[in-house]
C-alpha cells in the first residue's frame, strides 16, 4: 500500500499535513495522527457524525456522492455544507493526494 | 523530583474505594464513581494493581489515545488472559485491528442493520406473547436473554436449538468469583467449548462444500480470499457471540429498571412513541451495560500529576464518565429526551462497539413491544438477581408483573 499525502485544516485553522496508507478512512487517519476536532466516537459505523469534514468542491465531486445513510446523518447536522462528508465513510486512495480536508466537528 | 515522589506516595495511599471485582460494589457503583471523579481522578487499586480514570474527558482521552493505551495485551484488568483464547478485534491494535474491522464494519452500519427490524420484532412479540395472559415474566430469563442471542445466532447461522448452549458458554467466559480477578476453569472450559462449536460448524460446512451467506459464511469467504487467517475467523465469531449476547440483554434489563424507577418517564413513552429511541440512548448513558473497559499502557504517561508506568493496566470507567457533571447537566437524572449523542455507552474511538446499531435496534424494538404488552410493569426487586462482573452491569433475573392481556 502506498502513502497518500493530504492536509487537514483543524477547527482553529491550524493545518496538519499527513501521509497515510491507502485503505484507511479520513476518520482513522485523523485519529492516527492526532488531528483535533475529529472524535470518531462510533468507530466508523456511521452513527455519530463526530468525524464531520468538508472538501473542496472538485475533490468532493471526484469522490462520488455519500451513500444514503451518510447523507441522512449529514443533513441532520446544523453546520453541514454542500461538500460535507463523514470522515469514516471516505476511504483514502491516491485521489486524495493533495486534498484539503476541513474539520467541521459537531455540536454534541 | 521531590514533588513527584510526594504525588507517587499520595496515589499509593488512596483509600481503596473502587474494586470492580467485589460483588458488593455491583448493586450501586455510582456513589463510588462520583467519589473517584471528585477526589481521585487518577485512582490506583493496590490489590489488583491497576489505575482507573473516571471523568468524561479522561475516559475519552484514554479511548482516543490508542497508541499509549493499547488493547492488544487484553481489554481486561486481569494479569493473564484466558488460555486458548484467540486474537479478536477488541484485543487488537492498528494496523491489524483496522484490517479486521474494515472487513465487517459495513454490515454493522445502521442502514444495513435496519432490514433486520422485522425479524427482531417478530422474535420479541413471540417471546412476550407467551407470557402476556399470565401478567408476569422474568424480563431477563424469558425475554432479554433470549432475544439478542436469537438474533446474533440467526445472523451467524447457528441453529436455534443451540442458542441456550452458546449463551451458557458466553456467560461462563465472563464469570469472575467474588473479589477475584483470577481466570478459572469455568472461563477456560467456556472458551474451549465456544471455539470448538464454531470450529465444528466451519468444518461441517467445508465437508459439505458450502459456506453460506450468514456471518460465518462471510468470514469463511474472507479466509478463502486470504483476508483473514483461520484463527482470526474463530476470534471474530468468539467476539460476536459474546458481544451479541450479554450486553444487549443487560441493556434491556437496565431500561426495564430505569423506566420503572421513573414511571413518569415511562408514561411519556406510552403517550409518545417517538421518544423510545431516546430512552434507550439515555439508558446507555446513565446505566450502560458496559461499565468499564481495560487498557494497558505501552509507554509511561502523565495524568493528573502522576506518571503511569509502561505496562500498567488502566480501567476506563465509561459509565462514570457518562455521569460526570463536568460534562453533562444534572447527570444522575434519567431523562429520556436528554439527547446526549456523545455518551460513552458503546465506548468511543477505534474500538467503539461494532454492534452498536444492532443493539440500538434490538433495544428500541424490545421496548416498543414491552410497552404494547405490559405498559404498567412492576418489578419484584426482592427477587431480582444481579450479574457479577467487573465490566458488565445488569440483572440475571428480573421478575416483573403487569396487567394480564387476553391472547389475541
Amino acid at each position: 500500500m502506498s502513502d497518500v499525502k493530504f492536509t487537514y485544516i483543524q477547527l482553529d485553522g491550524a493545518e496538519r499535513t499527513v501521509s497515510v496508507d491507502e485503505g484507511l478512512t479520513l476518520m482513522e487517519a485523523a485519529l492516527f495522527n492526532g488531528v483535533d476536532g475529529i472524535q470518531g466516537l462510533c468507530g466508523g459505523i456511521c452513527s455519530c457524525a463526530t468525524c464531520h469534514v468538508s472538501l473542496d468542491p472538485e475533490m468532493y465531486a471526484k469522490l462520488g456522492a455519500p451513500n444514503e445513510g451518510e447523507a441522512e446523518m449529514i443533513d441532520a447536522l446544523d453546520n453541514h455544507v454542500p461538500t460535507s462528508r463523514l470522515g469514516c465513510q471516505v476511504h483514502i486512495d491516491a485521489l486524495l493526494n493533495g486534498a484539503r480536508v476541513r474539520v467541521l466537528g459537531v455540536d454534541a | 523530583m521531590s514533588t513527584q515522589t510526594a504525588v507517587q506516595d499520595d496515589i499509593l495511599n488512596q483509600p481503596q474505594i473502587y474494586d470492580p471485582y467485589e460483588y458488593a460494589l455491583h448493586d450501586n457503583p455510582y456513589p463510588a464513581y462520583k467519589d473517584l471523579r471528585d477526589k481521585y481522578p487518577l485512582y490506583y487499586n493496590r490489590k489488583h494493581d491497576f489505575y482507573a480514570v473516571s471523568r468524561y474527558d479522561d475516559c475519552l482521552a484514554v479511548l482516543r489515545n490508542f497508541k499509549v493505551f493499547i488493547n492488544s495485551k487484553s481489554t481486561t484488568l486481569e494479569k493473564e488472559v484466558i488460555p486458548g483464547v484467540l486474537p479478536f478485534l477488541l484485543a487488537m491494535d492498528p494496523p491489524e485491528h483496522t484490517r479486521l474491522r474494515h472487513l465487517m464494519v459495513d454490515q454493522f452500519r445502521p442502514q444495513n442493520v435496519a432490514p433486520l427490524e422485522a425479524m427482531v420484532r417478530e422474535m420479541a412479540r413471540k417471546l412476550l406473547a407467551a407470557h402476556a395472559d399470565k401478567g408476569k415474566i422474568d424480563i431477563i430469563q424469558d425475554f432479554a436473554a433470549k432475544l439478542p442471542m436469537a438474533i446474533i445466532c440467526k445472523l451467524m447461522g447457528v441453529r436455534s436449538d443451540d442458542e441456550d448452549m452458546l449463551r451458557g458458554w458466553t456467560d461462563d467466559i465472563v464469570h469472575r468469583d467474588d473479589g477475584s480477578n483470577a481466570i478459572t476453569e469455568v472461563n477456560i472450559a467456556g472458551t474451549q467449548q465456544l471455539l470448538g462449536y464454531f470450529e465444528t460448524m466451519i468444518q461441517g460446512r467445508i465437508a459439505r462444500g458450502e459456506t453460506g451467506d450468514d456471518l460465518v459464511g462471510q468470514l469463511m469467504e474472507f479466509e478463502k480470499a486470504d483476508k483473514l487467517s483461520h484463527i482470526e475467523v474463530l476470534g471474530y465469531l468468539f467476539l460476536m457471540a459474546i458481544g451479541g449476547n450479554e450486553t444487549t440483554t443487560k441493556l434491556i434489563g437496565n431500561f426495564t429498571y430505569q423506566l420503572w424507577d421513573r414511571k413518569s418517564e415511562r408514561d411519556r413513552l406510552v403517550a409518545d412513541r417517538s421518544l423510545i429511541a431516546g430512552a434507550v440512548e439515555e439508558t446507555l448513558r446513565i446505566d450502560g451495560p458496559t461499565q468499564m473497559q481495560g487498557r494497558e499502557t505501552s509507554q509511561p504517561i502523565e495524568m493528573h500529576g502522576h506518571t503511569i508506568p509502561a505496562g500498567s493496566k488502566v480501567a476506563v470507567i465509561l459509565t462514570s464518565g457518562n455521569r460526570d457533571d463536568r460534562h453533562y447537566d444534572d447527570p444522575e437524572t434519567y431523562k429520556i429526551d436528554r439527547g446526549a449523542k456523545d455518551h460513552l455507552g458503546f465506548g468511543g474511538g477505534l474500538h467503539s462497539c461494532l454492534g452498536a446499531a444492532l443493539a440500538r435496534l434490538e433495544g428500541r424494538v424490545a421496548l416498543e413491544e414491552m410497552l404494547d404488552v405490559m405498559p404498567d410493569w412492576e418489578i419484584d426487586l426482592a427477587n431480582a438477581h444481579r450479574m457479577h462482573s467487573a465490566y458488565v452491569r445488569g440483572y440475571t433475573h428480573l421478575p416483573v408483573t403487569f396487567t394480564p392481556r387476553s391472547p389475541q
